[in-house]
C-alpha cells in the first residue's frame, strides 16, 4: 500500500476534524477525496503530508511509519490549493526548488526542471515571476514544482478550484493524463462530485471527519451504503422505511437514481409537479401519492415531450434498481 | 443664523462657501494641489532649502572671538574632514558603533519578529507587539538615564553579572552601543514583523514539502522575502545611530561620535561652518547606504 | 538638567533652521547705556549656572528668588547651563534677559554685542562689593561695566576618601597618577579645562614658562594637550551636567576628578566623598550678571542686579553654589566660619585662583613677541584630546 492510515483523528482543542479514520491507497491509484466544506478533507491531506501531527493514530508510507516525520523527510509533495508559489523565485526557480534543496548540480536541475515544465506547457514562461501569470499557468506550475522531484505519491488539494469551468475541465484531462504518465499515486481533493467521478479510481465519501464509504465511482453511484452518499454522488430518490413499505413492500430505507425511473404506459399513477429542460435530458418532479420523486428521461424520447405540468403519467420503478441503504 | 434657517437655507442658499465647494468638487486636481500644497511647501521650501543652506554654510568660516558666522568662501571646512585624523577616527568610529548596533538588533529582531508573527497565538502576540511598542512611549532621556543607571557600578547590570565573574561594561562604547541597540531595536522589528507578516505561512509548508530543512527554508525563502523589511529596519537602526550624540554622552563614558563633534562645533566652539562641514559625513554616508539599498526595494517597505 | 538635554536636542534638530538665524544675525554692538529705571515688567529671564536663582523648588529651604518675585513683581523663569559655551548659545537665542557668565564667556558677550553697559548708579548695592572685583579685565571694557559681581570660587578636587589612598593634595593624582584610577577619573568636559593641565605644568614643569594658564603659546598647549591625552586614557567620563557627576561618584563610576562645591553639597550623605583645594591653586570663576542688549525686560533685569548684590540675597546664594560672596556684609548672613572657608575679601588668596578667561591671540600675560592660542585653537584641541 502506498498510504495506510489506521485509527488517525485530528483534535484541534476540542473540535474533532478528523476522528477513527482508517484508508488505504494502492500504489499509482488516483484517489479522490470527496465532500462538503469542512469535512476533513484537507486536514487528512495534511496529516499525510506532515503539516499536522495527528492526535492518536498511525500513518504509513509505502509501509514505512511516518506518523511523526517532518514533511521533508516524506516522500511526498503537494500541490496547495493557492499554488503557494515563491514570489521572490521565477518560475523555472520556483521549479528547480526541491532539487535545489536536495543539492542536484546546476545543469542536472535546470534539464529536470524545464522537462517538467515541459510536461505542463509552461517551458514558455521560465522566467516570468509568479506575479506575471494567470491562475491556470500557477496552477501548472504548482503542479511542475511538485513532480520534478519525482514524488511517489501527490497530494492535491482541491487543485482546480479557483480556475473556471472550461479551463478546470481542459485541465483533468491534462491531470489525468500526467497520473498515468507517470505512473505515481495521487491523492485528490475535490468538492465537485463530477470531478471526482470523472478522475478517480476510488473515491472516499468525507462526511464530519468521517468517511462514509471508499469505492470506485461506479460503486458509489450505483450502490451508495448511505443516504448522504447517495445525497452527495448525483441525484437521488430516497425513500423512508414507511415510504418504501408503501412503494415497493420493503420495509427498509432505499432509494433509486431518477434515469432508472421510466415513465410510460404502466406503472404507477402521479402527477407532474415540474418539468426541466437540462438538454440531454429533462427532469420531472413528481408527485406519486404522498412522495415526491425525481425522474429524468432522454431528451430524444418523443413522449417525453407530452407530460406537462399538471399531466398524469404512470411511473415504473423497478425493485432491482432499488438500493437498500443503512 | 437660527438652526432652523441654517438647514432651510443650506438646501438652497448659494453661500459663497457652497460656491468653492462644488467648484473643488468638480475640479478635482486643483482640489489634490491644495491638498498636498502644505506638506509640498514644507517639505520643498522649509526642509531642503534648510538642508541646502547647511550645506553651503559648510562652506563659510567664522568671526574666531565673537563665534558669528561670516560669509568667506572657502574649502578650509571640508579639507579637515579629510586631512584631519580625528576626523576620520570619529567617523570611523561612529559608523562601526552604527554597524554593530544594527547587526545586533537584526539578529535580535529576527526570532522575535518571527515569533510574534507565525509562532505565538492571537493573545501572546498581543502581549508582545504591546511590549515591544511600550517602550516608544517613553522618552528617549528617560531611556538612556534608566540605562545609566542599569551600566552603572552599582547597576542591576553589574548585580547580575558578578556571581559570573564578569562586570557591566559601564560607561563605554559597548555601554552606548547596548543602550542604543535597546532604543532602536522597535524600530527594527517593527518592519521585519510587517514583511513577515506577508509572508503566506503556507510558503513555509510548501518549502519544506519540496524538503527544506528549517535553516534552508529560512535562508532561501523567509530571509529573501523579507530582505526588504530588514532593509528598512537597518536603515532606521544605522541612521538614528549615526547621528545620536546624546546617549553616548550618558552612557557613553568619555568617548565621542560624529554627532558629539557637530554638536561641540555648535554648542561650544560655536562655529556653524565646521558643523555644517561635519554634518555632511552622515548624510553622504547615508546617500551612499540608501543608494545600494535602493534596488532592493527596502525604500517601499518605509 | 534633562530639559537642559532637550534644549540641546532641539539646538541641533534646529540646526538647519537656525542657520538662517545665525548667519544674518549681525552683532548689534548697543552702546546705550540706561539712564534712570521705569516701572517694572512683572517678568524676568535668566539664565545662569545651577543654583544661581533657586525658588525652593528644588529644596523648600533654599529660595532667594521668591522674596525677589514679592518686593519687585517681576516673576523669574530661571534656566541653568552646564557650560558657559551653552551659556553662549542660549543667549544668542535672545529669549534671556539676563544672564549670570563666567570669565570665560563675558567677554565674548561684550565682544559680540549681546550685553549692555550698566549704570551702576542705578544698582545700589553696587557700592557694597569688594572693590578688588570691581573694574576687572573680565566685567569692564573700555571704562564701561558691563557685569555686577555674582560671587567666586574655585574649582575643586573631589575623591572618595575609601578608594582614594592617600588622600591627594595635588592635582597630580588626576594627571601623571591617574593611571592608578584608571576608567574612574572624571573631569569637567569643556575647552576651558585645558588651563587645568596648563596650571598643573605651570607647577611642575617651570621650564615651559607658563605664567597664565590662559595665555598658552603653540607650544605651551601642546604640552597641556600631550598631558591630556595621557588623562584620557584614565578618564571613565567627563561631565559637564553636574547631576551626571553627582550620580558617578555615588555608583563609584567615578572616584576622583574636578569638582564645584555644590556637586560636594548635593552629595547624599552616604557617600564617601570629600573636596579639596590643591596646593598647586586651582582654576576658578568669578561670575558677574549681565543684561541682554535687547532685554525685554531691562527694568526687573536691574532691579535682580541690585538684588542679588544685597548682603542677605548674596548670602544665600553663594553659600548655596559653595563660593565666596561678593559683599563682606553677606557674611552675617551665611552660616558661620562660611566667609572664612571660602577666604571671602581676601584679596590675596582671590588672586591665587585662576579665573576662568577666554583665552585669545593677544597673550593675557603681556607677552608680544608670540602670539597665543585662541579659544576656537582650545576648542579643537579639546576635541582631538577626546579623540
Ligand atoms: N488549524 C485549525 N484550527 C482549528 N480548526 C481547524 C483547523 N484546521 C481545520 N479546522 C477545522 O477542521 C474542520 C475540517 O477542516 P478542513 O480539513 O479544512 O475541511 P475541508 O478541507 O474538508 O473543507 C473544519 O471545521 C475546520 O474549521
Ligand atoms: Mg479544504
Amino acid at each position: 500500500m502506498a498510504i495506510s492510515i489506521r485509527g488517525v483523528s485530528k483534535k484541534f482543542g476540542d473540535f474533532t476534524a478528523v476522528d477513527q479514520l482508517n484508508l488505504e491507497i494502492g500504489s499509482g491509484e488516483f484517489f479522490s477525496m470527496l465532500g462538503p466544506s469542512g469535512s476533513g478533507k484537507t486536514t487528512v491531506l495534511r496529516l499525510i503530508a506532515g503539516f499536522d501531527l495527528p492526535t492518536a493514530g498511525t500513518i504509513s508510507l509505502d509501509g514505512e511509519d511516518v506518523t511523526n516525520k517532518a514533511p521533508f523527510d516524506r516522500n511526498v509533495n503537494t500541490v496547495f490549493q493557492d499554488y503557494a508559489l515563491f514570489p521572490h523565485l521565477n518560475v523555472i526557480e520556483n521549479v528547480e526548488y526541491g532539487l535545489r534543496v536536495r543539492k542536484v548540480g546546476r545543469e542536472e536541475r535546470r534539464a529536470r526542471a524545464l522537462a517538467a515544465l515541459e510536461k505542463v506547457h509552461l517551458a514558455d514562461f521560465a522566467e516570468r515571476k509568479p506575479a506575471q501569470l494567470s491562475g491556470g499557468q500557477r496552477q501548472r506550475v504548482a503542479l511542475a514544482r511538485a513532480i520534478v522531484v519525482e514524488p511517489k505519491i501527490l497530494l492535491l488539494d482541491e487543485p482546480l478550484g479557483a480556475l473556471d469551468l472550461k479551463l478546470r475541465e481542459s485541465m483533468q484531462i491534462e491531470l489525468k493524463e500526467l497520473q498515468r504518465d507517470l505512473g505515481i499515486t495521487f491523492v485528490f481533493v475535490t468538492h465537485d462530485q463530477d470531478e471526482a467521478l470523472t478522475l478517480s479510481d476510488r473515491i472516499a465519501i468525507f462526511n464530519q471527519g468521517k468517511i462514509e464509504q471508499i469505492g470506485t465511482p461506479h460503486e458509489l453511484y450505483e450502490k451508495p451504503a448511505t443516504e448522504f452518499v447517495a445525497r452527495f454522488v448525483g441525484t437521488a430518490n430516497v425513500f423512508t422505511a414507511a415510504q418504501s413499505q408503501n412503494l415497493f413492500g420493503v420495509n427498509k430505507k432505499t432509494m433509486i437514481r431518477p434515469e432508472q425511473i421510466e415513465l410510460g404506459a404502466t406503472g404507477q399513477e402521479a402527477t407532474v409537479m415540474e418539468s426541466i429542460y437540462l438538454g440531454s435530458s429533462i427532469r420531472f418532479i413528481l408527485k406519486l401519492a404522498d412522495t415526491q420523486v425525481i425522474a429524468e428521461v432522454s431528451a430524444s424520447d418523443e413522449n417525453a415531450k407530452t407530460y406537462r405540468r399538471n399531466s398524469t403519467v404512470k411511473v415504473n420503478m423497478s425493485k432491482t434498481d432499488l438500493v437498500e441503504l443503512d | 443664523m437660527t438652526s432652523n434657517s441654517s438647514v432651510a437655507g443650506a438646501a438652497i442658499a448659494v453661500t459663497p462657501a457652497r460656491r468653492v465647494s462644488s467648484y473643488l468638487y468638480n475640479h478635482a486636481k486643483l482640489r489634490l494641489r491644495l491638498l498636498i500644497a502644505a506638506p509640498v511647501f514644507w517639505l520643498g521650501l522649509v526642509y531642503i532649502a534648510s538642508l541646502l543652506m547647511l550645506l553651503i554654510t559648510a562652506f563659510w568660516s567664522i568671526d574666531e572671538f565673537t563665534g558669528n558666522t561670516k560669509v568667506i568662501w572657502n574649502f578650509d571646512n571640508v579639507t579637515s574632514l579629510f586631512t584631519d585624523a580625528l576626523y576620520s577616527t570619529v567617523t570611523l568610529r561612529t559608523i562601526g558603533i552604527a554597524l554593530g548596533v544594527t547587526v545586533v538588533d537584526i539578529l535580535l529582531a529576527l526570532p522575535i519578529a518571527f515569533f510574534m508573527s507565525k509562532v505565538a497565538g492571537p493573545k501572546v502576540r498581543n502581549i508582545l507587539a504591546i511590549s515591544v511598542l511600550l517602550p516608544l512611549w517613553a522618552s528617549y532621556l528617560v531611556k538612556a538615564y534608566a540605562w545609566r543607571s542599569v551600566l552603572s557600578n552599582k547597576g542591576v547590570l553589574q548585580w547580575i553579572l558578578e556571581p559570573l565573574g564578569l562586570n557591566t561594561p559601564g560607561y563605554s562604547l559597548f555601554g552606548a552601543a547596548i543602550t542604543l541597540g535597546y532604543m532602536w531595536l522597535p524600530y527594527v522589528i517593527l518592519p521585519i514583523f510587517g514583511g513577515l507578516e506577508k509572508v503566506p505561512g503556507n510558503l513555509l509548508e510548501a518549502s519544506s514539502d519540496l524538503g527544506a530543512k528549517t535553516f534552508t527554508t529560512i535562508r532561501r525563502v523567509i530571509l529573501p522575502i523579507i530582505l526588504p523589511s530588514i532593509i528598512a529596519g537597518s536603515i532606521f537602526a544605522f541612521s538614528l545611530t549615526l547621528g545620536d550624540y546624546i546617549t553616548i554622552n550618558i552612557v557613553g563614558g568619555a568617548n565621542q561620535m560624529l554627532g558629539n563633534l557637530i554638536y561641540t562645533n555648535v554648542g561650544t566652539a560655536n562655529n556653524l561652518p565646521m558643523a555644517a562641514a561635519l554634518a555632511l559625513i552622515p548624510i553622504a554616508i547615508m546617500f551612499v547606504y540608501l543608494g545600494s539599498v535602493r534596488r532592493t526595494g527596502a525604500l517601499n517597505n518605509l | 538638567m534633562k530639559l537642559k538635554k532637550v534644549k540641546a536636542l532641539a539646538v541641533v534638530a534646529a540646526l538647519s533652521i537656525a542657520l538662517t538665524g545665525c548667519a544674518a544675525g549681525a552683532s548689534n554692538t548697543a552702546g546705550t547705556m540706561l539712564d534712570k529705571l521705569g516701572a517694572n515688567e512683572k517678568s524676568l529671564t535668566l539664565l545662569g549656572w545651577p543654583g544661581y536663582a533657586e525658588d525652593g523648588s528644588n529644596d523648600p529651604k533654599v529660595d532667594w528668588v521668591t522674596p525677589f518675585e514679592k518686593e519687585t513683581g517681576c516673576q523669574v523663569t530661571f534656566k541653568p547651563y552646564g557650560t558657559s559655551d551653552e551659556a553662549l548659545s542660549l543667549f544668542k537665542t535672545g529669549q534671556y534677559d539676563a544672564i549670570a557668565a563666567s570669565g570665560d564667556a563675558t567677554l565674548r558677550l561684550i565682544a559680540g554685542g549681546s550685553v549692555q553697559p550698566l549704570n551702576t548708579k542705578l544698582i545700589p548695592s553696587y557700592t557694597g562689593v569688594y572693590s578688588f572685583l570691581k573694574n576687572r579685565n573680565w566685567n569692564t571694557v573700555d571704562g564701561k561695566t558691563y557685569g555686577v559681581p555674582h560671587g567666586y570660587g574655585a574649582n575643586l578636587l573631589m575623591y572618595n576618601t575609601k578608594v582614594v589612598t592617600p588622600a591627594p593634595t595635588s592635582w597630580s593624582v588626576v594627571f601623571d597618577g591617574a593611571s592608578k584610577y584608571k576608567g574612574k577619573v572624571t573631569a569637567y568636559d569643556s575647552p576651558i579645562y585645558i588651563a587645568d593641565a596648563a596650571l598643573y605644568l605651570m607647577k611642575h614643569q617651570p621650564a615651559l614658562g607658563i605664567k597664565n594658564p590662559y595665555a598658552l603659546d603653540d607650544k605651551q598647549l601642546a604640552a597641556a594637550v600631550t598631558l591630556l591625552k595621557a588623562q584620557r586614557a584614565n578618564v571613565g567620563e567627563y561631565w559637564s551636567d553636574y547631576l551626571k557627576s553627582i550620580q558617578s561618584f555615588e555608583t563609584g563610576n567615578s572616584v576622583v576628578g574636578t569638582t564645584w562645591q555644590v556637586i560636594k553639597n548635593s552629595m547624599s550623605a552616604k557617600a564617601t566623598v570629600d573636596a579639596i583645594l590643591p596646593t598647586e591653586g586651582a582654576t576658578g570663576w568669578s561670575d558677574s550678571w549681565m543684561i541682554a542688549s535687547n532685554a525685554k525686560h531691562v527694568n526687573c533685569a536691574y532691579q535682580w542686579l541690585s538684588y542679588i548684590d544685597t548682603p542677605k540675597a548674596n548670602a544665600a546664594a553663594t553659600e548655596y553654589f559653595g563660593e565666596a560672596p561678593v559683599t563682606s556684609d553677606a557674611c552675617q548672613y551665611a552660616s558661620a566660619g562660611f566667609c572664612d572657608t571660602y577666604h571671602a575679601g581676601d584679596a590675596n588668596y582671590a588672586a591665587q585662583i585662576w579665573y576662568w578667561t577666554t583665552p585669545i591671540s593677544k597673550c593675557l600675560d603681556g607677552r608680544t613677541d608670540v602670539k597665543c592660542t585662541d579659544y576656537s585653537a582650545w576648542t579643537k584641541a579639546w576635541q582631538d584630546i577626546k579623540g
